[in-house]
């Protein structure tokens, strides 16, 4: 990977758990402060529809405590049999109530009993002391105002249609009251007291004016942002939450855990609820009547869908200005990087060009930092690379000169070896014979003397013999002449045979005899004139080295692709010193074994030169004073020809 | 004493058809000679040889070689039996024959001498395909 590649994904790296790490803080953060702003603000709600709920009794109670002031309503108190005067106030009272639309309007004895009931006159006498505003105002004395429930007889009692109501608006006969229960005094002592209330039930006026005051009726989707409901117990009596239809939701409950919390244990309920089929933030006051007992539930509620599309705004806004800001550093984080690499990666590049050979390439230098100082040292170095190498390019050419010069030389000195030897070669060849002729007596009787005498010209002339042919076949080899022409040859039939058939004369001369363990299957891959020059220089020496009535044995082992090839003879061996000089150019073996058997020291440097030139071996091994014998190695037949 | 056997020497040595000749007067052959294949050739024509002995390799003027003139010999209907011997300096061209053998239903190559050679090797050969001398 490049450097500006790790870079980069070092930065991208980095910044991703960044931006995560903030995503998520930021998340959580928001929503926190969103939820609890939400929930602030739905107390704040709350105390709101407190007032308002509260306001509704604050006339009732007022209208009450004036009522109880009405100087004719004293006199029906004093004088309760008087039909005329409480015919005139039960009429004046039920204009009053129905002109501050009163569910009850009543007027009771100082012990309960109701003298007058304006919403229904002829049912009266009863006993309303165990109601629990007239059972505080007798024990008190004071007024007593707030929400009582009212059972289903009671409301019987009160007059026609209203249980109907109740049970219309939210299936619960019972009814519930806000009202105010005020003593009517006269000189210290309670000489009646004047009930007013309006019912709950069915009632829109203010949970409307909750909603309309609290959240100005705003909509949003499609559903109401705020809500308010009252409840008797745990059931809906009025409310501007609305079911699946749109319809106001009387009549349906509360959840149980709510109900719990608020109704059995008397404690305000905050938080998210899903209120018919919506999430609101919502709050749950309980109501109790003036006993104290927990008659119901005061409910507001926010449309929580606005604080979650506020939050995710928010979050949005957030991540944006993160992404941005990550975008921003990462641009400037990939410029600087790319300014500082680009020095760098000019630098490979020239090391690059400089390994490849171009010595003549500078790097520019521009800055004063430490990639400015390696690129001076680099330039410096390539300078010094570039004066060496043309200094080594010139001595190259002049020893390559001079090695043209020397192989030109040798080249003259080999041809005009070649040419000399091949001119002695037919002279000489007449002249042995012509030797032999007479040597031999074929032109007649010669002494001892004469003999001997040309016993050591012909000695002579077949070291001269053998020099030249050596020298020949050295010659051709060093020229190139005799490049490698490989065939496959069966070694046996094609080049033993021939070979031993031209020393024939030679080994009887000496009585020896050859066993010859090469197989007939013995198939070569190689040059077979200089493989014939090998084979003839090997027993040409077996023959002449080895003891007069001795065994020359020929063997070919075969390897893996190779075949190991040897001549072995009967004789004086060869000294371990003598070993390493064996196949050298001109080198003879100068011991006292071998006096008088003089060698040209070519023919095993020749043999070297062939099987070398094949990708053989040659060498040597002997027992000294027993036998030696030269093995060498020939590649299999592996060609079809 | 019977007639003395005859034998056509084709070599462009000199000295070594002189030597050669000396060496085969001495012991009792009648030798013919010829320095250029083309003259040997005719001369075998006129003297019908009871052997030949033939270089491979001639130097001078152009004219088949020793391979060309066994091949001449071997066609012609006077010379067909005639035996030869092939005398050469050149291991490669000593070779050549024994290749071409297999090709050719008969040829007149009885031997191979690769020079030098040694009186008794030649006679050796001659006394092979001529019997021995009286």
């Amino acid at each position: 990977m490049r450097l500006q590649a790790k870079f980069n994904l070092g930065i991208i790296i980095i910044f991703t758990i960044l931006a995560i790490v903030i995503a998520v803080v930021t998340i959580i953060y928001v929503d926190n402060n969103t939820i609890r702003e939400a929930e602030n603000r739905v107390r704040i709600y709350m105390r709101a529809a407190w007032e308002i709920h509260n306001g509704k009794v604050r006339p009732i109670r007022a209208s009450a405590e004036i009522l109880a002031q009405n100087q004719r309503i004293r006199d029906l108190l004093n004088d309760p049999a008087d039909k005329a005067l409480s015919k005139a106030v039960s009429e004046k009272l039920e204009a009053i109530r129905q002109e501050q639309e009163m569910d009850i309007l009543n007027v009771l004895a100082p012990d309960g009993t109701v003298l007058l009931r304006t919403r229904y006159p002829y049912n009266k006498g009863d006993n309303l002391a165990a109601d629990p505003f007239v059972q505080q105002v007798l024990a008190t004395k004071q007024s007593s105002v707030g929400n009582a429930i009212l059972s289903l007889e009671r409301l019987d009692i009160e007059g026609p249609g209203l249980t109907e109501r109740t049970i219309a608006s939210s299936g619960d006969p019972r009814g519930m009251l806000v009202g105010a229960a005020v003593p009517v005094i006269q000189d210290g002592r309670l000489i009646g007291m004047i009930q007013m209330g309006s019912l709950l039930n069915g009632s829109i006026d203010e949970v409307d004016r909750i909603r309309d005051a609290v959240f100005e009726n705003e909509y949003y989707q499609g559903k109401p942002v705020g809500t308010a409901t009252i409840f008797m117990d745990d059931l809906r009596i009025s409310t501007n939450v609305q079911d699946n239809q749109g319809r106001r939701a009387v009549g349906t409950r509360v959840s149980r855990e709510v109900a719990e919390h608020v109704l059995e244990r008397g404690l305000s309920w905050t938080g998210r609820a899903f209120v018919v089929d919506t999430w609101y933030l919502s709050q749950y006051d309980p109501i109790k009547d003036p006993d104290g007992n927990i008659i119901g539930m005061l409910y507001v509620g926010e449309l929580e869908q606005k604080y979650l599309d506020l939050r995710t705004q928010v979050v949005a806004v957030y991540l944006s200005v993160i992404v941005v800001g990550m975008v921003l550093a990462f641009l400037t984080f990939f410029f600087i990087t790319r300014s500082v690499l680009n020095p760098v990666r000019k630098l490979s590049e020239a090391t690059k060009r400089l390994s490849s050979g171009d010595f003549g390439y500078r790097v520019p230098v521009r800055n004063k930092d430490e990639v400015g100082d390696l690129s001076a040292s680099f330039n410096h170095m390539a300078e010094q690379l570039e004066a060496q190498r043309g200094q080594i390019e010139q001595d190259q050419q002049e020893l390559e000169a001079l090695n043209r010069e020397l192989k030109a030389t040798n080249r003259n000195y080999m041809e005009m070896l070649g040419f000399v030897s091949h001119e002695l070669k037919n002279p000489l060849a007449s002249s042995m014979m012509s030797l032999y002729t007479v040597k031999d007596g074929y032109l007649g009787e010669i002494n001892p003397a004469q003999e001997k005498s040309l016993e050591s010209v012909a000695q002579s002339l077949e070291y001269f013999q053998e020099m030249i042919l050596n020298y020949l076949d050295l010659s051709r080899l060093e020229k190139g002449e005799l490049e490698i022409k490989e065939t496959n040859i069966s070694l046996g039939p094609d080049l033993i045979s021939p070979v031993l058939a031209g020393f024939a004369g030679a080994l009887q001369e000496k009585k020896m005899r050859v066993e010859n363990h090469i197989p007939d299957s013995t198939v070569l891959c190689a040059d077979s004139d200089l493989l014939r020059i090998v084979y003839d220089n090997l027993i040409s020496n077996a023959i002449k080295y080895g003891r007069d009535g001795g065994t020359i044995m020929l063997d070919a082992f075969e390897n893996r692709n190779m075949v190991t090839l040897s001549v072995r003879n009967d004789g004086q061996g060869i000294s371990p010193e003598m070993m390493p000089k064996l196949f050298k150019k001109f080198s003879r073996l100068d011991s006292p074994e071998y006096a008088g058997k003089k060698g040209t020291g070519l023919g095993l440097y020749t043999c070297k030169e062939i099987v070398e030139k094949h990708g053989g071996e040659i060498w040597a091994n002997s027992k000294l004073g027993e036998w030696v014998m030269f093995s060498f190695t020939i590649p299999k037949s592996n060609k079809e020809f | 004493m019977s007639e003395k056997k005859n034998i056509l020497v084709i070599d462009d040595d000199v000295q070594l058809v002189d030597t050669v000749k000396t060496l085969l007067e001495a012991v009792g052959y009648q030798v013919s000679f010829a320095y250029q294949s083309e003259k040997g050739f005719e001369l075998a024509k006129q003297t019908k040889p009871d052997l030949i002995l033939l270089d491979i390799m001639f130097a001078g003027p152009p004219g088949p070689d020793g391979v060309e003139l066994s091949r001449r010999l071997h066609e012609d209907p006077d010379l067909k039996d005639t035996p030869v011997i092939i005398v050469s300096g050149v291991k490669q061209a000593l070779d050549m024959p024994i290749k071409l053998g297999p090709d050719e239903t008969y040829m007149p190559v009885k031997a191979f001498l690769e020079k030098p050679f040694k009186p008794d090797q030649l006679l050796t050969q001659i006394e092979k395909i001529l019997g021995p001398r009286a």
